[in-house]
């Protein structure tokens, strides 16, 4: 990132190539939006060219990218808040009862449960969750995308968990 | 907190019964970093899970799109390394400094120049006293009074340099003049000038002519002086000259040999 805050600009080429795919998962983690998801990575790495001078090289690219991920995120939500809120009402319709949904995806059903608990969290407790999954669990670098210390990180990714333990059980039951 | 409430508290979470200010308490360790995630039943099951979690992969559009982008950022620098060079907020300081320096220049430039001009004025002055007193010398040259002859050549004293026309109407004061003094003072006058080629010559060739031992005398001192075997000649012939007195002959003679 060095490299291309300093103006070689092909060296972008190969973060992206590295970055693009936790990227889209983190986005598609949040929306289930495939499409709005690409043009939020697409949305990131333009921001990342166009304040790559405000990289300061102290920390971790990722955690950097991460930030600025996040800032993406909560962007889209807030220019699409009437729209997100209508695409929650038509949750269940947009992506079929939990049933049909469940009996396409057989072969892994544990996952499936756990993707469509997670699904259900409130964003700020899927987000942390998925943070966590794409950090590879390094709270500290949380922390840093967050704004808060490692501790509190933690605490969080508890509280997500227990959350998410309980609507987990829940669709369970339903099966 | 002793680690036997922290096992209690794992234990009562784990069978399902802690209560909302249990799990306060547990937060508080897990903070403290006391408990880990991987404390609690389930939870760590949990978090791996949903590293396993798999999503989609974004399609090759994204990937040409990203190309597209970066081929027009780059196109953009380009063209803005073009465009800085006239940007106003960039221009703008820099013609600012640019006129101050200019400025600084001139007023500089006026300050330095305005002595020079002085310099050049009391040149421009005293080429025209100069030219003035050649005038006035050349003018006096002609008047029948030999003092005001005499002060004419005493004038090219004062000139630092003389013009063709001074050294020229001294060396025919010194042929033609009828007085011997101004005879004599032209000749001192054109001493400085005797370094000249063509001045040295005409001082030979004057030698000849000159009828009055007095200025032959200093003519040949001053051939002496000059160490001037072209006038040898010359002064030879004075001494052949039966008119030419004894003395005059032995002083000449010492001149020659000195020569």
């Amino acid at each position: 990132m060095i490299k291309v805050r300093d103006g070689h600009l092909d060296t972008l080429g190969l973060l992206f190539a590295r970055y693009k795919k936790p990227l889209f998962g983190f986005f598609y983690g949040m929306n289930k939006d495939a499409e709005l998801s690409e043009d939020l990575v697409q949305n990131v790495f333009y921001r990342i060219l166009k304040y790559r001078y405000l990289f300061r090289g102290e920390g971790d690219f990722k955690t950097w990218m991460f930030h600025i991920a996040r800032n993406v995120n909560h962007d889209n939500f807030r220019k699409n808040k009437l729209r997100h809120k209508e695409s929650i009402e038509n949750w269940e319709e947009r992506l079929g009862t939990d049933e049909n949904r469940l009996s396409e995806f057989k072969k892994d059903e544990e996952l499936q449960i756990l993707s469509a608990a997670m699904d259900r969290l409130p964003e700020d407790k899927r987000e942390i969750l998925l943070l966590s999954k794409y950090q590879d669990k390094k709270y500290k670098e949380i922390g840093e995308i967050l704004g808060c210390s490692e501790g509190a990180v933690k605490v969080k990714v508890f509280r997500a968990l227990q959350e998410l333990k309980a609507v987990y059980t829940e669709l369970e039951k339903h099966i | 907190m002793e680690a036997g409430k922290i096992s209690h508290l794992l234990y009562r979470y784990n069978s399902g019964e802690a209560n909302s200010e249990e799990i306060k308490q547990m937060e508080d360790l897990i903070e403290q970093g006391l408990i880990r995630i991987e404390d609690f039943e389930g939870l760590e099951k949990l978090e791996d899970q949903i590293l396993r979690l798999d999503s989609p992969d974004p399609s090759a559009t994204l990937d040409d799109r990203f190309r597209q982008m970066l081929k027009a950022e780059k196109g953009t620098r380009k063209e803005s390394r073009w465009k800085n060079l006239f940007n106003w907020s960039d221009f703008a300081p820099r013609l600012a400094f640019a006129s101050v320096t200019l400025l600084i220049g001139l007023v500089v430039g006026y300050i330095l120049r305005s002595p020079a001009q002085k310099d050049e004025q009391i040149v421009e002055l005293g080429k025209e006293i100069g030219a003035l007193k050649e005038m006035m010398m050349l003018s006096m040259l002609e008047k029948e009074s030999a003092t005001d002859r005499l002060k004419a050549v005493s004038l090219t004293q004062d000139m630092d340099q003389v013009s063709l026309k001074v050294t020229s109407a001294l060396l025919q004061t010194l042929n033609n003049d009828e007085n011997v003094n101004v005879r004599l003072a032209a000749l001192e006058a054109l001493r400085p000038y005797s370094i000249d080629g063509e001045i040295r010559e005409a001082l030979i060739r004057s030698i000849s002519h000159q009828k009055s031992p007095l200025v032959q005398v200093a003519l040949a001192e001053l051939m002496a002086e000059l160490q001037e075997k072209g006038a040898i000649e010359e002064l030879k012939k004075i001494l052949e000259d039966g008119d030419t007195p004894s003395d005059i002959k032995k002083k000449i003679q010492e001149s020659i040999q000195v020569i």
